[in-house]
């Protein structure tokens, strides 16, 4: 997708495990994988909240706009 | 919005035919809650009660279909002629012999039945499954809904044809031909199955987004 996340950056430099930023903000490690893996669909305000919260930024900093076309959808193929 | 039946609606003046159908509406309590008083999904639901009943009912009908292929395998070779069977319609009025045609159709026809019941069973059995486990909106539900539409579809239709072509050709006068009325029933049936995997795909969908929504 033409959203991009950018945990990996942040961790880095923040100095923090993924695992302590799942504990803090209160998602599981999997989950979390998902979404720096770019993989997931929405992220609940919620969520965005509790990551900016943790990482001391704003959701810019995490969500990154890059032009190109969406991804495909994935229900077609599964069903 | 909690429903407020008690009291009369809120809305603007209503026209006097409306009025009339609300206030039928009012004296007749057609939204009664009704809440089942038993478990429908999940272990030791309903559902797994049927899905017993299912699994036996598939164990009986694997067995009657292997009888009846046997029986059909044994109808090719065993000589007829000289049995001098007849068979008749339910009324005991017209006889004919039985032929080895009308025998190997007959059989034939009756194994196909009860084999595409038999796939039927064996999809409902895995959906079953699933609503056992309390997980009804797997992507894999959707498909075998479609295939127990299809086989529905394809054993009624069958069915139907099967009866056409005993009355017409090969046993006239001992089975009535079924009209085109038989089949709105089987129409309905199969079109409700297509309808409801369309609802469990939707379903598959939105369990897909929810997973993915973190």
């Amino acid at each position: 997708m033409a959203i991009r996340i950018q945990l990996d950056r942040l961790l880095v430099e923040r100095r923090m495990s993924l695992t302590e930023l799942a504990d803090r903000v209160g998602v599981t490690v999997a989950n979390l994988s998902i979404l720096k893996t770019g993989k997931a669909r929405a992220v609940r305000f919620t969520t965005l909240y509790a990551l900016c919260r943790e990482l001391e930024c704003q959701p810019g900093d995490i969500l990154t706009y890059e032009p190109g076309p969406p991804e495909p959808d994935l229900d077609d193929d599964e069903t | 919005m909690p429903s407020d039946r008690s009291h009369p609606e809120r809305s603007d003046r209503p026209t006097p035919g409306l009025a009339g159908i609300r206030a039928l509406g009012r004296a007749i309590p057609f939204r009664i809650s009704f809440k089942t008083p038993f478990k429908t999904l999940g272990p030791g639901s309903v559902s797994s009660l049927l899905k017993i009943a299912l699994d036996v009912a598939y164990v009986l009908l694997m067995v009657i279909t292997a009888v009846l292929l046997l029986v059909f395998l044994a109808s090719i070779f065993v000589p007829i002629a000289n049995l001098n069977i007849t068979v008749s319609n339910d009324s005991g009025g017209r006889q004919q012999p039985l032929t080895r045609p009308l025998l190997l159709f007959g059989v034939g026809a009756l194994t196909s039945y009860f084999g595409g019941f038999l796939l039927i069973l064996r999809n409902l059995r895995m959906i079953f499954r699933t609503l056992t486990i309390g997980d009804p909106f797997q992507p894999d539900n959707v498909r075998r809904l479609r295939q127990v539409g299809l086989i529905l579809a394809v054993v009624t239709g069958g069915v139907w044809l099967a009866q056409g072509v005993v009355a017409a050709r090969l046993a006239p006068g001992v089975m009535e031909r079924q009209g085109f009325g038989e089949l709105l029933t089987p129409i309905f049936s199969v079109l409700v199955v297509f309808v409801l995997a369309e609802v469990f795909r939707e379903g598959a969908r939105l369990r897909r987004e929810s997973e993915l929504t973190i």
